[in-house]
């Protein structure tokens, strides 16, 4: 039967068979592409936004250090500038620049955060070569006068030119450098042209300056932000190290980029990993679509094997199919990952903006990279999915290939298998959960092993519910209601899988969205303890984690002594190093704090708190104490005091042990902070600066009014944030929407692709029945009864699907919370469920699949009953 | 008139110097092109325009030691210049040169008191030279700094003191100096016993440079410095002692045009008397009207020389592999009025400074005669204009 030369590879008259049949049913071909596309765009456009927030930090970072190998930093002013004279003077063949490095803005800019750096142009060539060199620089920067300017003039500052350009800033242009709600006048002196896309983007956020000028713009005369090094070995940094006074801190400039980096890396994973939630909802619907064309062709298959076509061929024939689709569906994903990645760009960099740290830096185009990574990534997905309806239509033995019910024989066969592998993939996931590790990575294979689960159990559940809905729909519906349940029974092959699909997404929606619930109700319940005060004033800070610019003493008096104000705390909000890397340090004079934090543990009883950290002790933020592994201690069993766990900290005078009083819930930051005495903190920082006032007002009073009266009145030259708590408590809860706007978003796409999946089988299914449609017709079947007929079988469908996302939601939901949240963030969350939830995703279910059932209904309703059966 | 180190070339010089050192250190900032384009401009400079508003040596000058030795910032450029002959006991010779230019930035009415430590209307440059004879060795080193900050600067109170990093000249008592300065496993530590007291070069200290009024500097020398001190080199440690000249000079000259550069000798002669000649050259050979000289006598007492009373002869010359300049490497110089007849040979052929700028500066051994009577000595010899700086065609 075989013919020569028909063996190697697929003969070209077959693959036009093949393409044939994809044209012939193009709305449904249409369809599958359309759902590989959204989820490689989905995929693509998340890999996008990481990639450039990535970018954007790695850019930025490189800007500040340039070739330095190790840095020299210090507590929370800086390093003293005559730290580097010394240097200079004592340590002559250290290679050593000094650096200012400041976020400010300027509306000359576009008010956009800007880095203002001051270097010194007698110490920083080795360092930053990003800024020239061999290029064909038009600058008009390079006359003496104004070198001259750069140095001597009070103010003057470099611009790129592309970025003056866009302002339209020439050579003399004046410019306002706003930094902790201080005015600072500044000058443009001169242009500088970068010398290729790079180094323009990394200068679009630069302000240049002498360090003197800089010194003067920040106000921080006798300090710099850090010393640059490059240090040739380490006999090198040794003996420099011992050299280095107390208070100081050498390393080396990969660590502490990496630090950074560490930092969002939970983040960025969490939302991968959420995008390829996407992608596999889009394989159920991969799968469902090309298992339908091939039942749908088994006849067909069994011909093509009787005139000699081989199994290999058969088995290629439906890869290359799935190819072609998957090929278009990835190439069009790329283009719909581009258009979503706008979008996805802007809210990821907001909120690495909002919670971690503040770029200044516009990352250029789409990195390819992530374009040919989801497209693989989608291409592989389809093929992968496509193979197991490939190898199903290769093993058909001809003349079984003539028997249709051959695969739903199968498949029910099969529904006990995929109840044990359901309970196998449940047991996996457990194990993996139990597994004692801070691994996220190792949550999300269980997640998935859950989701995995929750799918294979949907045939059992599906045959289960139908024979209650077979009896329900009898009585209620009569016979239209009976046979839409054992419909779906009979093509259990399509149904479980598009239920399944529905159902992984509806779980979805359930599972994310009670974990942000959970998170808001425990976030509006810790506002509602932290956030005591009637009003706060703070500095504007550009950057919300690190919020350090400091409020004028005079103010503070003032504000203690205006008309209306019982009480002020003060706070002080800075970074300090740790053994472990940068933490942030909020040093209070609040005596009652105590009773304004939520504890997971205390060492002692709450009206003691404050005379711990008076004493010296510290608490850590929940997120900084899972981060360093602290834990409560365990009393020992004499009963005698346990010994408290430690963090040893950078202070002025050097490393110190601080005695660590407790950890209690916060959920301002996922990097954490160690919260201690201010008493104790300018003791051991000489540092008197202050970042944020809590007022509390006498009795019947209104804060509204009284924030405007000091918004007004307050004397002063600086421009503080003055707001109400009501205000600032909104805020928070803004960011907090803020930073789930994402995740929503990616909710909401991956029911549009479990839509799409379930409106595609349900079509492919109905019209599969066209044939007993018509016979029904020709029967007598009105066309109400029809419309009955095919709605019930949808809204079963929905229905089983809603059902069984409920529980896999409410698991989702447990993992989330309690699981992937702890060990991405380190934050413990309060489950909170509310049922409207459930309802919400029962509607969904529900209104998915009956919008999916009236298109196939109209189609069969419009048929003639003796065109239907023609059409067979 | 006097020492043309730094002559009214020098001046002229000086502020290339500075600038296209600055110009290279800013470089990177711009982009090579960029900083080629600084350094045409700066030499491009017109002097009117850039030393306006600097005070200028015009007049006869009270001076006064020892404020006078220390920095004099109304003036656009100053430079402190210390070369000196050391030998081990053993007779092992070495020569070294430190020296510390100053360029103001901004002339005074110009300067605004500024919160900021680090702002400066002053750069320093530094070069600092070691001649090693018996290993044929010179190295030579450049630093660039502001005057601000404790980084670099000159200043009188609480003692004197110039000093670029750890590169340092400073007063440790009366008439008594501490050298030092270390680069690249080099280490020069001495100590500066003053043995004249400052000699006032050209008019009563006023050099004239050039023909026009204030085309000058203020300019005094210390002839005779007894150097005792170390030398640490590749990890070796030399007890040395010999003796160092110092010039200090001030100005705000104008450049005058077609000098190509000069040739400069500051010798120090066994009988104790010290001899510091200058000729300038021009572009068409012939030396320039300005040069001049000084004799020192052992008592301190200074007679001028013109350009008419003293002769440089090159009896050979010396092709820098690095530079490929031509260089005399010989000479015969002789004071006819004085009965001077001197053959002045460099201790080491090459001692070519390839620094931003290149030019020859070396220690060099003398012999001849000095009133009928056999005379040695050494001395430092400077030789500018050879080399194209920084093009090394």
């Amino acid at each position: 039967m075989r013919q020569a030369g028909v063996s190697v590879g697929l003969p070209a008259s077959l693959t036009r068979v093949g393409w044939r049949y994809l044209w012939a049913h193009r709305w449904q071909s249409l369809l599958m592409i359309f759902g590989i596309a959204l989820g490689v765009a989905v995929v693509i456009s998340i890999d996008l936004a990481n990639s450039s927030a990535a970018r954007a930090f790695t850019l930025s970072t490189e800007t500040v250090a340039g070739k330095a190998t190790h840095q020299i930093t210090a507590g929370p002013q800086g390093v003293a500038d005559r730290l580097y004279t010394r240097l200079r003077l004592e340590q002559p063949d250290v290679v050593a620049a000094p650096v200012i490095d400041v976020t400010v803005t300027s509306p000359q800019l576009g008010s956009h955060p800007m880095q203002l750096m001051g270097i010194d142009p007698f110490a920083d060539a080795p360092f930053r070569s990003f800024l020239g060199s061999e290029s064909t620089a038009q600058g008009g920067v390079a006359d003496v006068s104004s070198l001259l300017r750069f140095l001597t003039q009070p103010g003057a500052v470099l611009l790129s030119q592309p970025l003056a350009d866009r302002f339209g800033l020439k050579p003399g242009s004046p410019l306002t450098i706003l930094l902790g709600g201080k005015e600072h006048p500044a000058v443009v002196a001169g242009l500088l042209t970068p010398q290729n896309d790079l180094s323009a983007r990394t200068l679009d956020g630069v302000i240049i300056a002498d360090i003197a000028t800089a010194q003067e713009l920040t106000g921080l005369t006798g300090q710099i932000s850090r010393i640059d090094l490059i240090l040739n070995d380490e006999a090198q940094s040794s003996t420099l190290q011992t050299w280095l006074p107390a208070g100081t801190l050498l390393q080396t400039s990969a660590a502490r980029s990496g630090t950074l980096d560490q930092m969002t890396a939970a983040f960025r994973l969490n939302l991968s990993a959420l995008s390829l939630l996407a992608l596999v909802v889009g394989m159920f619907l991969i799968y469902n679509t090309m298992t339908f064309s091939v039942v749908q062709r088994r006849e067909w298959f069994g011909i093509l094997r009787c005139l000699g076509v081989t199994r290999r061929e058969i088995f290629l024939l439906v890869l290359v199919e799935a190819f072609g689709v998957g090929l278009i569906g990835a190439l069009a994903g790329i283009g719909l990952g581009l258009l979503m990645g706008q979008v996805t760009v802007r809210m990821v960099t907001q909120t690495v903006n909002d919670l971690y740290f503040t770029t200044t830096v516009q990352p250029g185009g789409p990195d390819p990279w992530s374009l040919i990574k989801g497209a693989g990534m989608g291409l592989l997905t389809t093929l992968l999915t496509a193979a197991l309806p490939a190898y199903e239509a290769a093993s058909v033995p001809p003349r079984a290939a003539l028997l249709r019910s051959g695969i739903e024989a199968k498949a029910r066969a099969s529904v006990g298998k995929a109840a044990v592998a359901a309970v196998g993939s449940g047991i996996l996931a457990l194990i993996l959960f139990y597994i004692p590790s801070n691994s996220v990575i190792l949550a999300f294979i269980g997640t998935l092993a859950t989701v995995v689960a929750a799918a294979l159990l949907s045939s059992v559940t599906l045959i289960t519910l139908m024979r209650f809905a077979a009896w329900a729909g009898g009585k209620l519906l009569g016979f239209t209601g009976k046979m839409a349940a054992r419909n779906l029974v009979n093509s259990l092959s399509r149904t479980a899988v598009a239920v399944a699909a529905l159902m992984v997404a509806v779980a979805v929606i359930v599972g994310v969205g009670l974990m942000i619930d959970s998170f808001r109700y425990t976030v509006v319940v810790w506002l509602e303890q932290t956030l005591q005060g009637d009003i706060y004033v703070s500095a504007p800070a550009l950057d919300a984690v690190h919020a350090s610019a400091t409020i004028e003493p005079a103010v503070v008096d003032a504000i203690a002594a205006w008309h209306g104000v019982a009480r002020v705390d003060t706070l002080r909000s800075t970074e300090v190093a740790a053994r472990s890397g940068p933490v942030g340090i909020l040093a209070t004079e609040n005596p009652s704090i105590g009773k304004e934090r939520l504890f997971v543990w205390q060492a002692q009883a709450t009206p003691q708190t404050w005379a711990a950290l008076q004493s010296g002790g510290v608490l850590l933020s929940e997120p900084l104490a899972n981060r360093l592994n602290i834990s409560r201690p365990a009393a020992n069993a004499a009963g005698a005091a346990a010994q408290l766990p430690q963090i040893e900290l950078l202070t002025g005078s050097g490393w110190r042990t601080f005695p660590i009083v407790g950890v209690y819930y916060d959920y301002s930051s996922s990097q954490g902070a160690a919260l201690m005495s201010l008493q104790v903190y300018r003791q051991a920082w000489q540092d008197t600066g202050l970042t944020a006032l809590a007022v509390r007002m006498s009795p019947g009073g209104s804060p509204d009014a009284l924030a405007r009266d000091l918004q007004d009145h307050l004397p002063g030259g600086q421009a503080l944030v003055i707001r109400p708590n009501a205000s600032l408590r909104a805020d928070a809860l803004a960011v907090f929407d803020r930073t789930f706007s994402i995740t929503v978003a990616l909710r909401l796409l991956a029911t549009i692709v479990a839509f799409i999946g379930v409106l595609n089988s349900l079509l492919l299914l109905q019209l599969e029945k066209a044939r007993e449609v018509g016979i029904l017709r020709a029967l007598g079947l009105t066309g109400r009864q029809l419309w009955g007929l095919v709605m019930t079988e949808t809204g079963l469908m929905g229905l089983t699907a809603g059902l069984l996302a409920m529980p896999t939601g409410y698991i989702l939901a447990l993992i989330l919370v309690f699981i992937i949240n702890r060990r991405s963030f380190g934050w413990t969350l309060q489950l909170h469920v509310t049922p409207d939830i459930f309802v919400q995703a029962m509607g969904i279910a529900l209104a998915a699949s009956l919008l999916a059932g009236i298109y196939p209904a109209i189609k069969l309703g419009r048929m003639a009953a003796a065109q239907v059966m023609r059409y067979e | 008139m006097n020492k043309k180190r730094i002559g009214r070339g020098v001046a002229l010089f000086l502020a290339p110097i500075i600038l296209v050192v600055g110009a290279v250190a800013l470089a990177p900032l711009f982009s090579k092109d960029a900083g080629q384009k600084v350094q045409s401009s700066i030499i491009a400079i017109p002097d009117a325009g850039s030393s306006q508003g600097y005070a200028r040596a015009e007049d006869a000058r009270q001076w006064s030691f020892p404020q006078d030795f220390g920095p004099h910032p109304d003036f656009q450029t100053e430079w402190w210049y210390y070369t000196g002959n050391l030998q081990t006991a053993e007779g092992r010779r070495f020569g070294f040169q430190l020296t510390f230019f100053r360029r103001a930035l901004q002339p005074p009415s110009q300067r605004v008191t500024r919160p900021s430590d680090w702002a400066a209307d002053q750069v320093f440059l530094a070069h600092f030279t070691l001649t090693d004879v018996a290993g044929s060795q010179f190295r030579a080193f450049e630093r660039l700094e502001r005057g601000a900050a404790g980084l670099a600067g000159a200043r009188i109170t609480p003692g004197y003191q110039v000093w670029l990093h750890d590169w340092s000249v400073e007063s440790i008592g009366m008439g008594r100096d501490h050298l030092h300065a270390q680069s690249d496993g080099i280490t020069l530590d001495l100590d500066l016993q003053d043995g004249t007291g400052p000699v006032l070069q050209g008019e009563a200290g006023l050099s004239q440079k050039g023909s026009r009024p204030g085309n000058a500097s203020y300019y005094y020398s210390l002839p005779r410095l007894n150097a005792t001190g170390q030398i640490g080199l590749s990890g070796s440690n030399f007890t040395v002692t010999g003796t160092a000249w110092m010039d200090h000079e001030f100005s705000t000259s104008a450049l005058e045009a077609c000098e190509i550069g000069w040739d400069w000798f500051a010798l120090q002669l066994s009988d104790g008397s010290e001899i510091m000649l200058y000729d300038f050259r021009r572009t068409d050979g012939s030396i320039g009207d300005y040069s001049n000289g000084m004799l020192i006598a052992k008592d301190g007492s200074a007679r001028r020389l013109n350009k008419s009373d003293f002769k440089i002869e090159v009896l050979s010359t010396w092709r820098s592999p690095h530079t490929q300049a031509v260089y005399p490497a010989h000479w015969r110089v002789s004071v006819p009025a004085a009965k001077i007849e001197l053959d002045v040979q460099p201790l080491l052929a090459d001692q070519e400074l390839n620094l931003s700028y290149s030019y020859w500066e070396g220690a060099v051994k003398v012999s001849g005669s000095l009133g009928g009577n056999p005379v040695s000595g050494v001395g430092y010899v400077e030789l500018t204009g050879y080399a194209r700086p920084m093009k090394g065609v």
